[in-house]
């Protein structure tokens, strides 16, 4: 600063010839400092705007494309939601259909039983000896009383009219309590018949249903279909929701593979001994995380393999025997993970406890040690439940991975369009701003103009 | 796959294989150098003491340690009482810490005592130890009361770059009579040392008389 003063030995004098030959130059140069301002200003504004145009159309490109996206990726899932219900009604109907002559047939069966059976039990009440009448006209006959031979013959009716009641009684009370025999045999039969009908109907409602779900996913599928602003708003919401629910399925499955690292770190270092880093990690860590990226890597597959999610395509391509196949593998491969897991917890827990003992015995203070360890069951116990369920949560978690990616795309998209439309904003403003102030400049140097003038 | 998928895979390949890397940076070499001259071999309990709980329990997978003895002439393989590098298995880190404490104890037991007191010399031999190791972190802790009495014949002198990546720590440095008479001799004493050792390309000279610092300090490190 002093090698800028005219009299060093002065400084008040060198600051004051410096204010006052700068304002002679101002003065002087008016006109050309005028135009430069203008021009500046005028560079600066159109820089900015330009800038400001830029972030706004690519804001623009970015929210098209997210619209686009969304639409494709929303009609895509729709497709895929109607050709799984439509193939499950496939499922259901052939294998339902597959058994419905032989449903029919059954009942054809148990109904002609049930007839046959009721024509059986019809009641025919045994006639009685047709003679009652024929003994009241002899009876009624002249000169029959006091006659013994018409007496005596009449008392030969009446003992065979008795009998024969009796024994038409007696057929009675048989015939009946057979009808009542196969009135009860035909109580199973109606039970069965019911039961058939109660499968039909539920049958129907599961039929029923499934058509239901798919008048709703069809008549979903047409308002996306219209690619307007209600199917874009509409998809964008579902986005919206999907992404906040799946990121924190997606920070619970970091957390857990954060906590199972820990469990399964230490024993590791007693299995993969190693000098050598991978990524700064010691192989022993690195070890740990392959396992745990194993394990999700297995739940992907999983999820594939069953069908919920989407991501490998040539999985999905399989055929349904071949998915099957590698669920299972993946099923059995998660779970051998679990176990493995399960029994690093239990050798962590006594891998601690040998180390603290050994800092204890090298602090002298092995006392200490001695009365922690009271109790210390439970966390073993705790630990390898932990290192078994963790594995299988961890594949659970990786259902929501599909949505994630695709939800995050468009969250991405929408952080970006705002970025790029705040960016724009400030450009506007700044450009607004330097323009008033070199207005203001050029105001005062005109002031000055027209002073002159 | 097209060409660009395996190429990714090749660039992700080459790259793991690169970053395989040795992790000597990131082990610590220590030397403990226990002086069994004069007045401060009575202290030869509590040097074993604060290397058990406060070095040799903090110690991790791959770390060296030292312990060597400060007496008449030590710069020679004789003084060194005892050293470890840790196996990476930690069971059997365990078991060798246990063999090095029960190495501390017999020392800790001896009746050991030198007339003069040679810490240039005991520092040389560290340091040659150290470097051997290749470790990242290199440390020399002086148990002493940092008076060198050179037996007459011996003589010590460092280069430029004796000590090039080492630290020191002076732990425990008792105060003889002339210290409590004079504090000033107390640190132009202690000045000396750090004078010295920077000027032949030490990292750090430190001084604690709290025994707790030293794990925080190798922590701080690594």
């Amino acid at each position: 600063m002093e090698s800028l003063y005219f009299l060093p030995e002065m400084p008040a004098l060198s600051i004051a010839i410096w204010v006052v030959g700068l304002g002679v130059f101002i003065f002087v140069a008016r006109i050309p400092i005028h135009k430069a301002l203008q021009g500046l200003s005028d560079g600066i504004s159109t820089g900015f705007s330009k800038i400001a145009d830029w972030a706004e159309n690519a804001a623009n490109k970015i929210k098209k494309r997210d619209e686009k996206v969304l639409l494709e990726s929303g009609v895509a899932s729709y497709k895929n939601k109607l050709v799984d219900e439509f193939g499950r009604v496939e499922i259901s109907f052939s294998k339902n259909l597959a058994d419905y002559p032989g449903l029919q047939r059954r009942l054809d069966d148990y109904i002609s039983k049930l007839e046959g059976d009721y024509r059986e039990c019809g009641q025919t009440i045994p006639k009685a000896p047709g003679w009652n009448d024929a003994v009241t006209s002899i009876a009624k006959l002249q000169g029959s009383a006091g006659d013994r031979v018409i007496e005596k013959m009449l008392g030969e009716i009446h003992r065979s009219a008795v009998d024969g009641e009796k024994r038409a009684l007696n057929e009675l009370r048989n015939t009946t309590s057979k009808r009542h025999k196969i009135l009860s045999s035909m109580a199973p039969i109606w039970k069965r018949v019911n039961k058939l009908m109660k499968d039909v109907g539920e049958k129907i409602e599961s039929v029923m249903e499934t058509s239901e779900r798919i008048d709703k996913y069809m008549t979903e599928f047409q308002k996306i279909s219209r690619q307007n602003e209600e199917s874009i708003d509409l998809l964008s919401s579902r986005a919206n929701r999907m992404f906040i629910a799946t990121s924190i399925v997606m920070f619970a499955a970091v957390a857990g593979a954060v906590v199972n690292f820990f469990i399964i770190q230490l024993p590791m270092s007693e299995l993969v001994p190693s000098a050598d880093r991978v990524l700064g990690m010691t192989v022993s860590s690195f070890s740990a995380l392959i396992i745990i990226l194993l394990e999700f890597v297995t739940g992907i597959f999983f999820w594939e393999s069953v069908g919920f999610t989407h991501i490998i395509p040539q999985i999905s391509l399989l055929p349904r025997g071949r998915r099957k196949y590698i669920s299972y593998i993946s099923i059995a491969f998660l779970l051998m993970l679990s176990c493995v897991e399960a029994s690093l917890g239990f050798f962590r827990e006594s891998m601690a406890e040998s180390s603290q003992a050994t800092v204890a015995l090298l602090s002298g203070d092995a006392a200490r040690i001695a009365s922690e360890q009271i109790g210390q069951n439970w966390v073993v116990y705790g630990q390898a439940g932990l290192g078994f369920a963790l594995p299988l949560i961890l594949g659970l978690t990786m259902m929501a991975l599909e949505n994630f990616i695709e939800t995050s795309q468009h969250a991405a998209a929408k952080l970006g369009v705002l970025l790029f439309s705040l960016f724009g904003n400030l450009c506007r403003m700044a450009s607004h701003i330097v323009c008033m102030i070199l207005k203001m400049a050029m105001d005062i140097l005109l002031v000055s103009k027209t002073k002159r003038a | 796959m097209s060409r660009l998928h395996y190429l990714s895979l090749l660039l992700l390949v080459f790259t793991l294989i690169n970053s395989c890397s040795d992790s000597k940076k990131y082990e610590a070499a220590m030397c403990v150098l226990a002086d069994v001259s004069g007045t401060y071999a009575d202290e030869k309990k509590n040097i074993a003491k604060i290397s058990k709980s406060k070095i040799l329990a903090r110690m991790k997978a791959g770390d060296s340690l030292f312990f060597m003895r400060i007496d008449s002439n030590s710069y020679n393989e004789g003084d060194l009482i005892a050293n470890l590098t840790l196996d990476y298995i930690p069971s059997n880190a365990n078991k060798q810490k246990l063999a090095m404490a029960a190495e501390l104890d017999k020392f800790a037991q001896a009746k050991t005592r030198a007339r003069y007191t040679d810490i240039s010399g005991a520092m040389l031999n560290c340091t040659d130890f150290l470097n051997d190791t290749e470790s990242g972190n290199r440390l020399i802790i002086v148990f002493s009361d940092m008076k060198e009495e050179l037996k007459p014949g011996i003589s010590r002198s460092f280069t430029e770059d004796q000590f090039k990546d080492i630290h020191f720590i002076a732990m425990n440095v008792i105060k003889l009579d002339a210290d409590s008479a004079d504090p000033d001799v107390y640190r132009k004493k202690l000045k000396d040392w750090e004078n010295r050792t920077l000027n032949s390309g030490a990292l750090s000279f430190n001084v604690f008389n709290d025994e707790d610092k030293i794990p925080e300090y190798i922590e701080q490190l690594r």
